[in-house]
């Protein structure tokens, strides 16, 4: 057999798309749906990126919380393996918990375990509300976590209920949360973002001087413009901390 | 930005095709692709299916009137997908028109995943050249190509043909389009932050000629593998400031990891000696460090002429393989093979084998075919070329050879393939 038949696929390194969904009470209904209906359209999608893409490899992880939270799989799943189970909603909103959990799971004896390494991971968290738990010791534990720090954050909020200081805390920037105000930009955001989010994570970096959330920010910016209902975050930006001051 | 949709016209600002003057444009058919930049669409000009790459997120204005200047004066050569028209601003971005890409070539990325797979050495050593020539051509024009990547590089597996897409980031030396290829194809200096030129090029160009070859990085061993976790920080670390070649006779920390780069482990020690020289030098701290002397284009063409002249076809397994100075055994059934019978052209000595392809000029295509005659018990040579070859024997006799014709392999004969080159049948 000649050498060229031999050739195998060269390493692919991993990168992990996180769904970080709140299926508090306030969800049930038209946006629980509508959640469910994008994802299960933009797993193929993410399934071609991931075909065509001599860099990385995608799987994809789901955790859900609400009174408690818990993950889809209990591993990531390639884009093509991951079959969606529909989400219901359900009493409180622990994002503080889902912090923790996540936190938990971003280790290389946690979800992250690619013999050939991994990018860093991209994390969708899509909100309606406010968390009803301590969100901040939360995020405190999670933001000690390096895979979190490198990783591309952005965050949905779904309508003018969802806390966009909070949702501005978890990306680290105010220019990451956008807001959808109906069903139809919800779904178009998810996917908007997934495909983003995937395609920018899963490439061996530009090396400019922009970070891939930012390129990914762009990206979903100018895509943003084409979405009626969907804006990005007018707040200004509280990401800073002024606690020095007091 | 704006998408467009089925049955929209847009306007071209130039010629596609003369004498038809200003005032053309294609209707979009539908979408084929999208990427970062735009989404490329199937239209139809004049009858014709083309197609339009559409920027979603449009470059910023020194963009247009340089894709301008590009389209003006042409194609560096065959090798490149150029635009072929601009269209007007319009929907609040705008556009090129170019060739549709023919489906027999197929990324490079998707050879890198064994999806595709060259047929043969042959075509691989084409596709090497054409790249190369591309490459040359390009610089020779006073361009600088700015983001080689895996995904500019359509290769046709059967044959080695090569397409070079997304020209529109084809700026003039010195200048930069503001779209970064992969830090993977980038050149150390250009990962810390420079501006790309011909010397960055030529590092990208050694970099996908390591891996057309070996189909692994040259960068990416034990040292890459073990970063759990491939940050931009990282990237510049290994693709830039502390790049190690996985060959480097002096720094080992980088080598490759069995079970993870198959490719490379097999292929660097059965692809001939010359390779690997090449590779370590144009790896090797200095180059990577000094960017002006790195190997130039004309030179990689001259390499790869030189692996294709011992590039045989062997008589006992039918596969190819290289024969080295010192070294005649078949790299994949390992017997020996007899290469007394050679055509002597010049400096160099080709091989004759029964089902080797010889290359007598430049253009990357094989102008002879080597044959048997098993009842004669002879070899003989078949012209591919299309011109005629005028034979001696070693009695004096003259022989023509034309186009699709065939002549013994006979020790003694002279063979004139053109004004300015001949050869000789000997038997070593
Ligand atoms: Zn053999």
């Amino acid at each position: 057999m000649s050498l060229l038949d031999e050739t195998v696929e060269i390493p692919r390194r991993t990168m992990t798309l996180f769904f970080v969904i709140d299926t508090s009470g306030s969800m049930a209904g038209s946006k629980i749906g509508a959640v469910n209906d994008a994802v299960v359209n933009v797993l193929p999608m993410l399934e071609e990126i991931s075909a065509e893409n001599p860099d990385a490899e995608i799987k994809v992880a789901a955790l859900e919380f609400s009174t408690t939270c818990s993950w889809l799989y209990s591993e990531p799943k390639p884009a093509n393996e991951f079959v969606w189970q529909d989400v219901q909603a359900n009493a409180l909103t622990s994002m503080g918990a889902a912090c923790k959990e996540l936190a938990s799971k971003l280790s290389r004896s946690g979800f992250m375990k690619s013999a050939s390494g991994s990018f860093a991971p991209a994390i969708i968290l899509l909100s309606d509300g406010a968390p009803t738990d301590d969100f901040e010791s939360g995020l405190a534990t999670l933001k000690q976590n390096n895979w979190f720090k490198a990783a591309i954050k952005v965050a949905i909020a779904i309508g003018d209920d969802a806390d966009k200081d909070v949702l501005t805390k978890f990306t680290g920037t105010n220019e990451a949360v956008f807001t959808v105000h109906n069903i139809d930009a919800l779904k178009q955001i998810i996917r908007v973002v997934a495909v983003t989010s995937s395609q920018i994570g899963s490439k061996s970096s530009t090396a400019g001087d922009t970070t891939k959330q930012e390129q990914v920010i762009a990206e979903v910016k100018s895509a943003v413009d084409n979405i009626g209902g969907a804006e990005v975050a007018s707040a200004p930006a509280t990401t800073a901390s002024y606690d020095d001051w007091d | 930005m704006a998408e467009l949709k089925t049955g929209d016209r847009v306007s071209l600002v130039g010629r596609i095709q003369d004498p038809v003057g200003r005032g053309q444009s294609v209707t979009i058919k539908k979408e084929l692709g999208r990427g970062g930049q735009g989404i490329v669409y199937l239209v139809n000009f004049d009858g014709k299916d083309m197609a339009l790459k559409w920027y979603l997120n449009a470059p910023d204005n020194y963009f247009y009137p340089n894709l301008n200047n590009n389209i003006l004066n042409g194609a560096p050569s065959d090798a490149f997908l150029w635009p072929k028209a601009l269209t007007e601003r319009q929907n609040g971005s705008y556009g090129y028109v170019m060739d549709l890409r023919p489906k027999n070539y197929f990324e490079f990325g998707n050879f890198l995943m064994a999806k595709a797979k060259f047929k043969s050495f042959n075509a691989m050593l084409a596709a090497a050249m054409k790249i190369c020539n591309g490459f040359m051509m390009l610089h020779r024009f006073g361009y600088s190509y700015q983001d080689l990547n895996d995904g500019n590089f359509f290769i046709d597996p059967q044959t080695g043909d090569v397409l070079i897409c997304d020209n529109d980031n084809v700026m003039p030396q010195g200048e930069k389009s503001g779209i970064m290829g992969k830090a993977r194809y980038m050149a150390p200096e250009v990962v810390a932050g420079g501006i790309p030129d011909k010397y960055s090029d030529r590092y990208s160009l050694s970099v996908i000629l390591f891996m057309l070859f070996y189909a692994n990085h040259p960068l990416e061993g034990a040292k890459v593998v073990a970063c759990p976790c491939m940050t931009e920080a990282y990237e510049k670390k290994f693709y830039g400031s502390e790049a190690v070649f996985i060959y480097n006779p002096n720094d080992k920390s980088n080598l490759p990891v069995r079970g993870i780069h198959q490719n490379v482990i097999r292929r660097w020690p059965a692809l001939p000696a010359v390779l690997r020289d090449t590779f370590t030098r144009e790896f090797s701290e200095e180059m990577l460090r000094n960017p002006q002397k790195r190997m130039i284009e004309q030179n990689w063409e001259k390499l790869i002429a030189t692996l294709r002249d011992s590039l045989v076809i062997c008589p006992h397994c039918h596969e190819e393989t290289f024969i080295e100075e010192g070294k005649n055994t078949c790299m994949d059934c390992g017997k020996p093979i007899d290469t007394s019978l050679q055509l002597k052209l010049g400096a160099r000595n080709l091989y004759l084998t029964d089902g080797t392809k010889l290359y007598i000029d430049h253009d990357n295509t094989a102008d002879v075919q080597v044959l048997s005659d098993p009842k004669a018990g002879l070899l003989l040579l078949k012209n591919l070329s299309s011109g005629t070859w005028a034979a001696e024997t070693p009695s004096g006799k003259l022989k023509t050879v034309v186009p699709g014709d065939v002549m013994p392999v006979k020790a003694g004969i002279k063979i004139s393939f053109n004004q300015n080159t001949k050869g000789e049948i000997i038997n070593a």
